[in-house]
């Protein structure tokens, strides 16, 4: 295993860039997101802004990247009932659907005989 | 005349100010190192109009502004994680001086060394597991009239039923790599699957894992990645890396 990868002269390399395999760089914007707001060392620092009350557009972007823990502290939990996030939801939906469609189509059936 | 303030980016172990030479840093300022006790603390200088209280409200709420942000801190921490251990800080820590800086740093000291011992030689790795997507039953050519009511039920039963029989194994297939892939790493944790209007992707995200694996073992790793997504044909497995360990630096316990 070679790890003399010399990238920039000033300075040792403290880890090995990874070798062969050109692996797209992290830079998916959800990703980063995810880990610069909801990820870290939280310190307090002389200007306070509590990243949790933020409202509006970035809370709509929390929504998306809190552990599920944390939604539940603050008391969000809408996303149980978003079919989108929710895959016994959507079951559930599912079959509400379908009980709907079979009654009308029994209730059609009656009125037509 | 404007304030400014020192925003930090990452808090680090032996790192050579000299190697942040070249990354820029936010709003068009320099990186500076604040050292105290053994520490180093990656600043620069703000404009409080902008990283005050009342602009970061403003700003935090406009999504390009934000977005530039959060690459330009993630930038400055890879460029920190690459030289020196390094545990990133949560976007907009800012304190009014270097005075303020080191205070921190002194507050902190004792868990900011145990969160560096944690992490130090270590990088973090993301792998994601998707479903693939489900092909659409070809269900339409039989007009729904014809169909007798049980029938219509009976079917309608079986597709759920394939349906939770494909999303469970599929539920399985994800907690099996996570367990695979948790074995040869130093911690692995299990994030918040991403919500698909923040991926962009139509696949449900099955399983969103953060790894923390020594540096020199990031090959491996990947290569023990594509070795499970060979072996799952069934989902999609997405690895990127490596990240600083922004998912392992916390204070509180992972």
């Amino acid at each position: 295993m070679s790890q003399s990868h010399d990238a920039t002269p000033s300075a040792r390399p403290y880890y090995s860039p990874p070798s062969a395999s050109p692996r797209p760089q992290p830079a998916n914007l959800a990703d980063i997101l995810e880990r610069v707001l909801d990820k870290g060392i939280i310190i307090a620092g002389d200007i306070k802004v509590n990243l949790l009350d933020i409202e509006l557009l970035t809370i709509k972007i929390r929504l998306l990247i809190v552990s599920v823990d944390k939604a539940k502290e603050m008391g969000i939990d809408w996303w149980r009932n978003d079919p989108m996030l929710n895959g016994q939801e959507r079951t559930l939906a599912d079959e509400n659907r379908e009980l709907r469609e079979r009654i009308e189509a029994l209730e059609s059936k009656e009125s037509g005989d | 005349m404007t304030e400014t303030g020192r925003y930090l980016y990452a808090i680090a172990r032996g790192l050579d100010p000299q190697v942040l030479a070249d990354v820029p840093a936010l709003a068009g300022g320099q990186l500076e190192v604040v050292e105290h006790r053994g520490l180093a603390a990656v600043v620069s200088d703000v404009d409080l109009e902008e990283y005050g209280e009342e602009g970061l409200r403003r700003n935090l709420e406009n999504l390009p502004w934000l977005e530039e942000v959060a690459r330009g801190h993630d930038a400055v921490v890879q460029a920190t994680a690459t030289r020196a251990p390094t545990a990133p800080l949560r976007l907009a820590t800012i304190c009014l001086d270097d005075d303020g800086v080191r205070e921190r740093l002194d507050a902190w000291h004792d868990a900011l060394e145990e969160v560096l011992d944690r992490v130090e030689g270590r990088m973090e790795w993301s792998v994601k597991v998707f479903a693939r997507p489900r092909p659409v039953p070809a269900a339409a050519d039989s007009p729904p009239a014809a169909v007798s009511g049980a029938a219509y039920l009976q079917r309608k039963k079986a597709e759920t039923q394939a349906r939770q029989a494909e999303e469970s194994s599929a539920v399985a297939v994800a907690d099996e790599v996570h367990a695979s892939l948790a074995a040869r790493s130093v911690a692995g944790r299990r994030l918040a699957p991403q919500d698909p209007r923040l991926t962009g992707r139509a696949e449900q995200m099955l399983h969103n894992g953060a790894y923390l694996v020594e540096a020199e073992e990031g090959d491996a790793f990947a290569t023990l990645v594509d070795e499970l997504a060979t072996a799952h044909p069934d989902v999609v497995v997405e690895c990127r890396g490596p990240w600083p360990p922004y998912s392992f630096a916390t204070l509180e316990q992972p």
